[in-house]
C-alpha cells in the first residue's frame, strides 16, 4: 500500500506543478464563475424607469404590482419631451395620458406587462368611480390579492434554476472525468513506451503502479472538481442569485463529488487497462475509442436527463453503471429521486467499479511489458 | 548464491533460450557475452521476473526467487527507460523509495550516487536535458541506489566514456567486495576478461562455455604457438605446420598443432629466435570460435 501512496504522490508532485495544470484549474473556475453569472446577464434587468405625462395615477398601481422589480417613475411637461427621452434612452418607457405606451421599439416584455396590468387597473378604478360607484368599495373591490404559485410535482417551482444546476454538473462531471481518465492512459503509455515500466515491475506490482496512477490523477481530479464547486457556488453568491438556489444544494454537491469518484474509478481502470495495450502516444486515442463512445452515450444521456429528469429513460440509465455515474447525479439536481433509487444505483456501480478494476489489473500486467506492435485484448484475456 | 537451472523460452517457433544454466557466488562478478539476439537479455529479463521461463527456475541462497528478493535486486535493462520530465536527484530519490528505503536514506543514497557518477551538477536537471551519456549514469545510480543484493545490468557500458566507464569498474568491484553477485553483459570482451571471475558464452540460446574465466580460456578454444623469428632464412617455415606473416624482418608463426620442438629447432636454424611460446587464446577469439 505504501508504494501505491509513493506512486500517487509522485503523480501528484509531477503534474500539479506543471504550468497546463495550474491554468487549467484558473480557466476551470473562470468558466464556472461566468457559467454562474449567465441567468443574470440573460434575465434581464431588474429595474426600470418609466416616464409620464398627465395623470400620475399609474405610479401607485404599478408600484403595488411589481414584485421583482423596481420601477422608477419621472415626470413630463408633455409628449414632445417624453418622446425625446425614450429616443435618448433615458427611460425604458413613457406613458403618455393613460393613452399610450411609448418604447424604442418594442417595450420589454416584463415592463410592458406590468405598465399594461397597471393601466387596466387604474381604468377600471376610474370608470367605475365615472359610474357613481363608492370610490372605497371601488379600491376595495380591485385589490385583488394575486395567484400563488403553487408546484404539484416533485420538481417544485425552481425547475429552472434546477436545470442550471444540473448542467454544470453534467458539464463539469463530463470534463473533468474525460481530462482525468486520458491522463491515466497517457500516464500508462508513457511508462510502457519508454520502457521504465520493465524496471518499475521489478520492485512494485502491477496493480500498485495502476492503482497509485488511478488515485494519484484522481486526487486532481477531486481538486479540480472542488474548484469547481468553491468558483460556482463562490460566484452564486456573488451574484445574489444564492437565495433562488434549490432546497439540498448541499447533498447535491456531496452527491457530484461522490459520483465522479465512482465515474472515475470505472473509466480510469478501463483507460489504464487499455492503454497497457499500445506502446506509444499517438495509438492512445484509437485504443480508447469504444471506451469514449461509452462516455459520450452517458454525457447525452445525462444531458437528455437535465430535461426530462423523471423520463423512463433517464430513470433506467440512472441506475446502470456506468452511466448512473453521469445521469444519477444530474437526476439528483434536476429532480428529487427516491432515496432506494440513489441507493441502488451506487450499489450497482461500486460492484462495476470493483470489476473493471480487477479485470482491468489483469489486463495491465498481461500487456504493459509486451511493447512493440498493439496487443490484442482478446488475446490478453484468453491466456491464463 | 544466484542459480538458473535449465532456463527455456520460446518465441513461437524460434528458440529463445534453450536449456541455460547458471550460477554465481556471494561476489562473484559474472560476464555474460553472446551476439545480439543470442540470448543475454532474454535470460536477464527472466532472472528479473519481467518475463516467465517456460521451463527451468531461477534460485536465490538455495530457494525459488520470490517477488520480495528481486525487490532487493538491482537491475538496469536493456532498454533504458526514465521519466525523461523527471529531475535527476527527484527520479533516482523516487527509485529508492520504491525499492523500500526511508526517506533519509534515500536521499542519502542519492546524493552519494550523484557525487560517484559525475552528475552532481545536474541534479536539478530533467533527464530530457541530459546528454545520452549522463541519462546513462542516472540509470545506472536507478540500479544501485538501493545497494542492492544482486546486480542485474544489461550493457552497462554501452555509450560510457571512458571516465565514466572507470567509474563504472570502480563502483562495481566495490559492491563486488561487498560481496555482492554481479552479472554483467557487455560486447567488450577485453573489459569482461579484465573485470569479471567468471564468463558465460552464449550463442543462439545455449550456454556453449561457461566458467572462470582462466578456466574458459584454457578448455575453450585452441592454444597456440606463437614463434618470431628476425631476419630468418627464406622459406625456413616450408614444410612446418601453421601460417607465416611477415612484418618487416620479422617472421612469426602460428600453428594450432604440432611439435614444438620441432618448429623450435627451424626456428634456431633460420634465424634469431625473439619469442616462443604457448599463448592461452583471448575471450575474444573463444567468442569468434563460439559464435562461428
Amino acid at each position: 500500500m505504501s508504494n501505491l501512496w509513493l506512486v500517487a504522490r509522485r503523480e501528484i508532485a509531477i503534474r500539479a506543478r506543471t504550468r497546463s495544470f495550474v491554468v487549467g484549474l484558473l480557466v476551470t473556475a473562470v468558466m464556472v464563475a461566468g457559467v454562474s453569472f449567465l441567468p443574470r446577464l440573460f434575465g434581464g434587468p431588474d429595474s426600470f424607469t418609466v416616464g409620464l405625462v398627465g395623470s400620475a395615477a399609474l405610479e401607485p398601481a404599478v408600484k403595488t404590482l411589481a414584485q421583482d422589480v423596481t420601477v422608477t417613475f419621472r415626470r413630463f411637461p408633455d409628449e414632445a419631451a417624453a418622446r425625446a427621452a425614450v429616443t435618448e434612452g433615458d427611460v425604458d418607457a413613457a406613458v403618455v395620458d393613460n393613452r399610450s405606451l411609448l418604447a424604442d421599439g418594442e417595450v420589454q416584455q416584463s415592463l410592458g406587462a406590468l405598465l399594461k396590468s397597471g393601466h387596466q387597473v387604474v381604468q377600471t378604478e376610474e370608470r367605475l368611480r365615472a359610474a357613481g360607484l363608492d370610490p372605497a368599495k371601488v379600491a376595495e373591490a380591485t385589490r385583488v390579492p394575486p395567484l400563488q404559485e403553487v408546484s404539484v410535482s416533485a420538481a417544485s417551482g425552481d425547475a429552472g434554476v434546477r436545470a442550471g444546476v444540473a448542467t454544470v454538473v453534467v458539464l463539469a462531471l463530463f470534463f473533468l472525468l474525460m481530462s482525468s481518465v486520458m491522463q491515466v492512459a497517457m500516464g500508462v503509455v508513457e511508462e510502457k513506451g519508454s520502457r521504465i515500466v520493465e524496471l518499475l515491475l521489478t520492485s512494485i506490482r502491477p496493480w500498485q503502479l495502476l492503482g497509485g496512477k488511478i488515485v494519484g490523477l484522481g486526487v486532481l481530479g477531486l481538486v479540480n472538481l472542488v474548484v469547481v464547486i468553491v468558483a460556482g457556488l463562490g460566484s452564486a453568491l456573488a451574484a445574489g442569485l444564492v437565495a433562488d438556489l434549490p432546497p439540498g444544494m448541499a447533498g447535491i454537491v456531496a452527491g457530484a463529488v461522490v459520483w465522479f469518484l465512482l465515474g472515475y474509478a470505472f473509466f480510469a481502470a478501463m483507460a489504464g487497462s487499455l492503454g497497457a495495450l499500445v506502446s506509444r502516444q499517438e495509438e492512445v486515442s484509437s485504443v480508447l475509442t469504444p471506451m469514449m463512445t461509452l462516455m459520450m452515450a452517458a454525457y447525452f444521456v445525462a444531458f437528455f436527463a437535465v430535461a426530462q429528469p423523471t423520463a423512463t429513460l433517464a430513470r433506467v440509465l440512472s441506475l446502470i453503471p456506468p452511466f448512473s455515474s453521469m445521469v444519477m447525479p444530474v437526476r439528483m439536481a434536476a429532480t428529487e429521486v427516491p432515496l432506494w433509487e440513489v441507493a441502488l444505483a451506487a450499489v450497482l456501480m461500486v460492484l462495476a467499479v470493483v470489476g473493471v478494476l480487477l479485470l482491468g489489473a489483469r489486463i495491465y500486467r498481461r500487456a504493459v511489458l509486451r511493447t512493440g506492435a498493439r496487443v490484442g485484448l482478446g488475446e490478453v484475456l484468453r491466456n491464463g | 548464491m544466484l542459480e538458473a537451472q535449465g532456463l527455456r523460452k520460446r518465441y513461437g517457433a524460434k528458440d529463445a533460450l534453450r536449456d541455460v544454466s547458471l550460477s554465481l557466488r556471494q561476489g562473484e562478478m559474472f560476464g555474460f557475452v553472446g551476439a545480439n539476439g543470442a540470448g543475454k537479455t532474454t535470460t536477464m529479463r527472466i532472472i528479473m521476473g519481467v518475463l516467465e521461463a517456460d521451463e527451468g527456475e531461477v534460485r536465490w541462497q538455495g530457494r525459488p526467487l520470490s517477488f520480495d528478493d528481486r525487490r532487493g535486486f538491482g537491475y538496469m535493462p536493456e532498454e533504458r527507460g526514465l521519466y525523461q520530465k523527471m529531475k535527476v536527484g527527484e527520479q533516482i530519490d523516487y527509485f529508492g523509495r520504491l525499492h523500500g528505503l526511508t526517506p533519509a536514506a534515500s536521499a542519502a543514497a542519492t546524493g552519494e550516487l550523484i557525487e560517484r557518477l559525475g552528475i552532481a551538477e545536474r541534479r536539478n536537471d530533467r533527464v530530457e536535458a541530459l546528454s545520452l551519456g549522463n541519462q546513462q549514469r542516472v540509470q545506472l545510480a536507478v540500479a544501485l541506489v538501493h545497494r542492492p543484493t544482486v546486480l542485474i545490468l544489461d550493457e552497462p557500458f554501452s555509450g560510457l566514456d571512458p571516465i565514466a566507464v572507470d567509474a563504472l569498474a570502480e563502483v562495481l568491484a566495490e559492491r563486488r567486495s561487498a560481496g555482492v553477485p554481479v552479472i554483467f553483459s557487455s560486447h567488450q570482451l577485453e573489459l569482461v576478461e579484465r573485470m569479471c571471475d567468471s564468463v558465460g558464452i552464449i550463442s543462439a540460446g545455449r550456454m556453449v562455455a561457461a566458467g572462470p574465466v582462466e578456466e574458459v580460456r584454457a578448455r575453450e578454444g585452441r592454444r597456440t604457438l606463437k614463434v618470431v623469428v628476425r631476419d630468418a632464412v627464406p622459406g625456413w617455415a616450408d614444410g612446418l605446420p601453421g601460417t607465416l606473416t611477415t612484418e618487416g624482418d620479422r617472421q612469426t608463426l602460428t600453428v594450432t598443432e604440432g611439435d614444438d620442438q620441432s618448429v623450435l629447432g627451424a626456428a634456431v636454424r633460420a634465424g634469431r629466435v625473439e619469442h616462443f611460446g604457448w599463448e592461452q587464446p583471448t575471450l575474444t577469439e573463444i567468442f569468434r570460435e563460439a559464435v562461428a
